[in-house]
């Protein structure tokens, strides 16, 4: 007899559905996966023969055919084994029951357990666009099924609570759906309020945010530049529904989702300076995974001691930095990742640290100074809006009880200048996308700005490519107090964070 | 350009790799300069035992050569060097006070500036950015009156360079040949100096820095001018070698102060408490010369630039420390800095400390 159960592949960020197909024959005993499967998939058999028998279901023993169809889509991962299993107890007769448009996915552990799989979230997303409405799936996964609407997802803990509930005599209830709640987890273990001192880098990060600049901090080693960049998610705009689900479904592809179900504070991603290519960038032999840049959509990717990262891994951020999204090529295809991030670099000054220290000497020669910035391309420095310095902090400082301003409150203005360029730009671009055009329109500049910008420009020796970035973070700077033009000394400001091109 | 015989001797006796004092004795073996060349046959056994046989044998199929002579100013010509022999009327006076004076300087450049009076300024390569900035405007004033003679270094030397290169008066003193100045650590900065003052060097042009060379090329410097200011420099920096050689020829040394304990200025301290004067602006050097120059017009400050230029002392001062000076939040000092540091009057020390110019 032969069963059909519906289950999905994961292709990149998206579901395909496939087909689990199965055939009793009669014959000599033995058991087929066709259809493209990978290893894992191969071992479905071993879990499945021993879940059914210890879900008191008999394993048949004759001629078993399970086609995974279409069969050209290579199919990866243990998510299929429920499906398989389902089809076997329908094409034997051991289950009645209609499944036609009902989708199976799910891990089978040896004792009939249901084990939560990678990448629910957008099989579901794309199943439901696809038209299918009947979900069942493992319960450590119903907490990422719950925030969407319109479908009805079962989860279970095992295969007998699958059977008991397809056969009608155990029915299990819907997984009850969730509203998402906009900046539901505000606390965080780092506020702006626990930094001490480095008025000029809160400053910094604050215009960084409110423009969606990307920000170098440069300072000595332990001058708290790693908790400045913590502080970052914290500031930033509470994330939006779609925005949360656009996350979620990443980490819910590269299997690092939490409890939650949805990823409700903004991420931030801290990858080592060994990091490779394919881990920053995503890839795979065959199935694609997210990398780093596309786990830190919509959050912020941290890059502690820039100069330490391998060229070629720096260099390959140019192109997502500019476009939003990273296309990944392989021989099984090419897929996209969203990867819409602000980044967040730290480096040290000089290679002895001390560089511009007060009680410390750099012992740096210029032309030591001078390699160790090289290290960092100039291309890439050139999508780095706001570069600011992190000195180190006194002891008093330190040691003092009072806190300085907590990032809730820099988060409600941050929030206003936002929306200052939601109001200009519609959408929810920021000042840091703009273009020549937009340049234009959005940002004229009186007779007394244009003269300062040229002096600073000669006297500062700064580079041509820093003007439109020095405007832009100008138009955040009058932005965040609320001017309708960009005025002398919003351009002064924004000139003073391009400490990279005029040290030394 | 034309060479009389005797300094077309110097530049051939100076195209062989000899050292300093075997050329002397050459030149003294022959008492006249040309006869160098003219009786060299009889001159031969006496000068291999000066020289040695290798020498001597190159002087020999030189001077067998008919070309060699053409050959050399032809390459000299087609990198543009001018050869300013002992025996030519621009080689300085000053510098025949110094010890062993060259024979021969390799110039690229307005040779015309050698003639004029000049004054040096050197530094170290490690120099805090204020001091940079400071000697980039004391070289631009004082080379109203003078030619700025100085290093090729990156720090003190280039600053120097930079000060002096709108007015063209500079003079560049190498410690290596001229056709080696694109291997140099500045070298976009010494092109231009080449082509708006003069480079000078004592050395062939394709010979390269060596560690000897730095305190050479020191004493030069020291003998073309006639002051000298150290403008920043450790204990154990090349400045003092220049310093000593200006004392030496009893030329005025001068020093920029620093404070105690500042290892980056500790030779320029310990100059100041052996024989240079303090210098710290303009009137300071030029008086000592019976000349009076000024600082140029300052451009017109606002209230509060005054106010924050007045918290602002001799070493760098952190952001912090201006804002409780000033009475100025750390974000309205921002702009203000930065508008000082445009007009050039303070400049950003690293570390968010800013140090007035």
């Amino acid at each position: 007899m032969l069963s059909k159960v519906t289950s999905f592949a994961l292709v990149g960020l998206d579901g395909v559905p496939v087909t689990a197909e199965t055939d009793i024959n009669n014959g000599m005993p033995s058991y087929e996966l066709v259809g493209l499967p990978d290893a894992a998939v191969k071992e479905s058999r071993e879990r499945v023969r021993s879940a059914l028998k210890n879900s008191g279901r008999k394993f048949p023993v004759t001629k078993i055919t399970v086609n995974l169809a279409p069969a050209d889509i290579k199919k990866e991962g243990s998510a299929f084994d429920l499906a398989i299993a389902v089809g076997i107890l329908k094409a034997t007769d051991q289950l009645h029951a209609d499944c036609g448009r009902t989708v199976f996915l799910g891990e089978l552990a040896l004792d009939g357990a249901l084990r939560p799989v990678a990448g629910i979230l957008p099989l579901l997303i794309s199943a439901k666009a696809a038209g299918y409405t009947d979900f069942v799936i493992p319960a450590g996964n119903a907490a990422e099924a719950a925030y969407i609407e319109g479908i009805s997802v079962v989860a279970a803990a095992d295969l007998s609570s699958v059977i008991d509930h397809l056969s009608g005599f155990k029915p299990l209830p819907p997984v009850a759906a969730r509203a998402y709640q906009k900046g539901a987890r505000r606390e965080s273990k780092f506020d702006m309020a626990y930094v001490k001192g480095q008025a000029t880098a809160k400053r910094a990060i604050e215009v960084a945010v409110s423009g969606g600049h990307n920000i170098l901090l440069i300072g000595p080693p332990g001058t708290g530049k790693t908790m400045l960049a913590r502080c970052l998610p914290g500031i930033m705009p509470d994330m939006t529904f779609e925005e949360a689900l656009e996350v979620t479904k990443i980490h819910s592809v590269a299997g690092i989702l939490g409890a939650g179900g949805i990823v409700e504070v903004r991420p931030f991603r801290s990858p080592h300076h060994t990091a490779s290519t394919v881990s920053m960038c995503g890839g795979g032999t065959r199935t694609v995974k997210p990398g780093e840049i596309s786990l830190a959509h919509h959050g912020v990717l941290f890059l502690d001691e820039m100069p330490e990262y391998n060229r070629s891994t720096l260099e390959a951020l140019r192109q997502p930095l500019e476009d939003g999204v990273i296309t990944v090529t392989r021989s099984g295809g090419a897929v996209t990742f969203p990867a819409n991030f602000m980044l967040c670099a730290s480096m040290n000054p000089c290679p002895c640290g001390n560089y511009g220290s007060a009680d410390r000497v750099c012992t740096c020669t210029p032309a030591a100074i001078r390699k160790y910035r090289a290290r960092v391309s100039g291309p890439l420095l050139d999508r780095i809006d706001i570069q600011v310095e992190v000195d180190s902090v006194k002891y008093d400082d330190l040691a003092g009880v009072a806190l300085g301003e907590g990032s809730a409150a820099v988060k409600k203005r941050v929030e206003r200048a936002r929306e200052i360029q939601r109001e200009r730009f519609g959408a929810s671009e920021t000042n840091s996308d703009m273009g020549e055009k937009e340049l234009k329109a959005f940002c004229p500049l009186d007779r007394e700005s244009e003269e300062i910008l040229r002096l600073s420009f000669e006297s500062l020796k700064l580079s041509a490519r820093a003007r439109s970035r020095i405007i832009k973070v100008a138009r955040t700077i009058a932005d965040m107090a609320e001017s309708e033009r960009i005025r002398p000394e919003h351009i002064l400001e924004a000139v003073s964070y391009r400490k990279y091109d005029n040290m030394a | 350009m034309g060479y009389t015989k005797e300094e077309k001797a110097m530049i051939w006796l100076d195209s062989f790799p000899l050292d300093r004092a075997k050329k002397a004795a050459a030149l003294r073996l022959a008492r006249e300069p040309y006869a160098l060349a003219a009786r060299f046959a009889a001159l031969e056994r006496a000068l291999a035992a000066e020289l040695g046989e290798g020498s001597v044998a190159a002087m020999r199929a030189s001077l067998a050569d008919e070309g060699y002579l053409r050959g050399l100013f032809a390459s000299y010509e087609r990198e543009g060097i001018v050869c300013v022999t002992c025996f030519s009327p621009l080689y300085p006076e000053a510098l025949r006070a110094a010890e062993d004076p060259p024979l021969v300087l390799y110039c690229k450049g307005d040779v015309s500036l050698l003639k004029e009076r000049k004054f040096a300024i050197v530094g170290s390569r490690r120099t805090p950015p204020h001091i940079l900035r400071r000697t980039e405007r004391l070289a631009e004033g004082l080379s109203r009156a003078f030619v700025i003679v100085t290093g090729h270094a990156d720090g003190g030397d280039s600053a120097a360079i930079a000060g002096a290169l709108a007015s063209g008066k500079l003079i560049v003193v190498l410690a290596f040949g001229i056709a080696r100045i694109a291997e140099a650590e500045n070298a976009a900065l010494l092109q231009k100096a080449g082509e708006r003052g003069l480079l000078v060097s004592e050395y062939l042009p394709g010979q390269t820095a060596r560690r000897y060379t730095f305190p050479a090329r020191n004493r030069i410097i020291a003998g073309l001018s006639d002051g000298v200011l150290v403008v920043s420099g450790g204990e154990k920096s090349g400045t003092r070698i220049t310093a000593h050689c200006a004392y030496a020829l009893g030329r005025d040394v001068f020093a920029f102060p620093y404070a105690a304990g500042d290892p980056l200025g500790a030779g320029c301290n310990k100059l100041i408490k052996e024989y240079a004067k303090l210098a710290e602006d303009l009137v300071d050097i030029s008086s000592a010369f019976g000349i009076h120059l000024c600082e140029g017009e300052k451009a017109p400050l606002t209230p509060q630039e005054e106010r924050v230029l007045a918290c602002m002392g001799g070493e760098p001062v952190h952001i912090s420390a201006l804002a409780t000076a000033s009475g100025m939040k750390e974000a309205e000092l921002a702009p203000v800095l930065t508008l000082l540091s445009v007009k050039k009057l303070a400049v950003s020390c690293g570390g968010n400390r800013w140090g007035k110019v």
